[in-house]
């Protein structure tokens, strides 16, 4: 019964543009697309941060390798290949995640964060400044086409589910490893990494190995993001990204599956919706996030699934 | 390199080892009074030199800019400790998070407020020359900012050593909840130290302007990548953590930028990977690692 219920939304998302064209605009679909690839990117950084208590501000850089890689290794090797370069984009954020991870997994909270943040901005400042290979400060144009043997997912209605199966399948795999052995150890190594140590597992191993982990999943995103917008910036590896991933988990609620999603959708809203029913001398997006933010992290930590959950619980009750 | 060229930058970036312990010692303050990394202090230090802009076109005086940034961010924080922070006392890594929030707001009212484009702002009368130094010319702005980042932290170490704030503030960096238990009243004592710490940013971001100019992404670059840099590599919370880390960073950035040019931040990521690496404190920090 859950598992046909889980079948059918994830249909529905997958096939959104065909069955909402009588009503919503292309606009939808697309605003739709970009929510979803912030999702993922978002989904996780909460591996991280929500399973694993790593808050790291630094997950734009694996976002940004991603999507480098999957345009540079489209140019290079000359393929629109979708297999070639979203493995790319896998790899390189596997990678990068496993230099960095081995520099950061040993540090906690704060130092963690400032870890994270420090070595990620370097990563910016490297696609920033070698200008050869990433373009630099004009950013990387000329993305390839994804393509997937003779099929070519360019267009606006196949790109978006081209992201939406992406989106389901990360669900389904974070899903999995949340229910997992290996998940529950993560949540431990949260908890109380001193007795998981005592219980005998090697906890900065496990941390490591989620950092790997978050890092594959970020850079697909990554490379999605590029495919869609046929662009890679160096802002993409920028702090404000990572910010921006950071806010959508905290808002959303961290530590569950919904809490990025619902995240994401708030913030694509707040990021693009709002900005539309303002004056357009007033650009004040950021601010209003900010705003959002410090709220929840004052009122309501658990985030918007959290505060869902207690308002079930009151409704309930009665 | 020539023997000029090596001394010219030598003095390179020993002014800007200055700006970034003007720059990183706000930061260091706050963290050992309070265990909290204040992410929005690069928006702080950009704030300042916005002020710092608008005093300088109203007045024409950059002297005054020097006071009114780092009393006008000083207020800003003294306001913001007690709003903000004070409702998370204990839980640090919320408020470092809540610090990103108030980044957002903050850079995203200074665009609003003063617009998007690069802005610069000249040295005062007196300084924006240049000086004959062994076979170059010198600016003499730079010169300043080092005399200034000298004298400041003579001042702070004074300060720290000889007058009952710096006791307080030593006494706080060791124990916090130790002397609340004691009765001196923590809430001003925070909120003061908060306030200093947005003041350092603030008249940072002053004496940063006439060298480094007033521009939208300041705030990350230099301003909060640059004063973490300094706080991993020397330690955070000491006083002499930040000399150690801007006299390191400063000048190996200056060099890097000279011997290496694309790969400039290469160097620093070296020197932050080997301090994590050999001691992940930092240089002269000590443990305490915040949750």
């Amino acid at each position: 019964m859950r598992a046909a219920l889980v079948a059918a939304a994830a249909a529905a998302v997958v096939t959104f543009p065909y069955w909402s064209r009588p009503w919503a605009s292309p606009f939808a679909t697309t605003l739709l697309r970009d929510a979803l690839i912030l999702a993922i990117f978002a989904l996780s950084l909460d591996l991280l941060v929500g399973r694993a208590g790593m808050p790291s501000l630094g997950h734009a850089a694996f976002f940004g390798a991603g999507a480098y890689a999957a345009g540079i290794a489209g140019q290079r090797f000359a393929t629109d290949q979708l297999p070639v370069t979203l493995g790319a984009a896998a790899l390189v954020g596997a990678a990068l995640a496993l230099l960095i991870g081995v520099l950061v997994v040993r540090s906690e909270g704060i130092f963690f964060l400032m870890l994270t943040l420090a070595l990620a901005q370097i990563v910016f400042a490297i696609a920033f400044q070698w200008t050869a290979v990433t373009g630099g400060s004009n950013g990387l144009s000329g993305v390839g086409r994804p393509m997937l043997a003779a099929v070519d997912f360019s267009a606006p209605d196949l790109m978006y589910v081209l992201v939406a199966v992406t989106f389901v399948l990360a669900v389904l795999v974070l899903w999995g490893l949340a229910r997992s052995p290996y998940g529950r150890a993560l949540t431990g190594v949260r908890e109380n990494e001193r007795r998981m140590r005592a219980l005998g597992y090697d906890t900065a191993r496990l941390r490591l190995s989620a950092f790997v982990i978050a890092g594959t999943i970020a850079g697909i995103a990554g490379a999605l993001s590029a495919y869609s917008t046929r662009f890679v910036s160096a802002q993409d590896a920028g702090l404000g990204n990572s910010v921006r991933a950071f806010v959508t988990v905290l808002v959303g609620g961290a530590g569950t599956l919904g809490g990025p999603i619902v995240g994401s959708a708030l913030v694509s809203l707040i990021e693009r919706v709002v900005p539309s029913l303002l004056p357009t001398d007033l650009r004040i997006a950021d601010a209003i996030l900010g705003i959002v933010f410090i709220g929840f992290v004052l009122f309501a930590r658990q985030g918007m699934v959290g505060l869902g959950h207690a308002a079930l619980v009151r409704v309930s009750r009665r | 390199m020539t023997a000029e060229l090596v001394f010219q930058q030598a003095l390179n970036g020993l002014s800007f080892g200055a700006l970034l312990f003007i720059l990183a010692s706000g930061l260091s303050l706050v963290f050992g009074m309070m265990d909290v990394v204040n992410l929005a202090h690069g928006a702080f230090y950009m704030l300042g030199a916005y002020v710092a802009l608008s005093v300088v076109q109203s007045t024409g005086s950059f002297w005054l800019a020097m006071l009114a940034a780092p009393l006008a961010l000083g207020v800003l924080g003294f306001v913001l400790e007690p709003l903000l922070l004070r409702r998370l006392r204990a839980r640090h890594l919320d408020q470092v998070l809540l610090t990103i929030g108030v980044s957002l707001v903050i850079v995203d009212v200074i665009g609003q407020v003063w617009g998007r484009e690069v802005r610069s702002l000249s040295a005062p009368a007196g300084l924006d020359g240049s000086v004959t130094l062994i076979g170059g010319v010198y600016p003499v702005y730079r010169l300043f900012v080092i005399a200034f980042g000298v004298a400041l932290a003579a001042a702070m170490a004074v300060v720290y050593r000889r007058t009952r704030i710096g006791m307080l503030i030593r006494a706080g960096v060791q124990d916090a909840e130790m002397l609340g238990a004691l009765g001196v009243d923590t809430n001003r004592l925070f909120a003061s130290t908060f306030a200093t710490g947005a003041a350092l940013a603030g008249l940072a971001g002053v004496i940063a302007a006439p060298v480094f100019g007033v521009q939208p992404g300041m705030d990350t670059d230099p301003g909060l990548l640059y004063s973490l840099v300094v706080v991993v590599v020397g330690g955070l919370g000491t006083l002499s953590g930040a000399v150690a880390g801007s006299l390191l960073v400063g000048p190996a950035d200056t060099f890097g930028k000279v011997l290496f040019q694309d790969v400039a931040l290469a160097v620093i990521f070296a020197i932050v990977a080997l301090v994590l690496l050999l001691k992940p404190t930092g240089l002269l920090g000590r443990i305490r690692i915040a949750r």
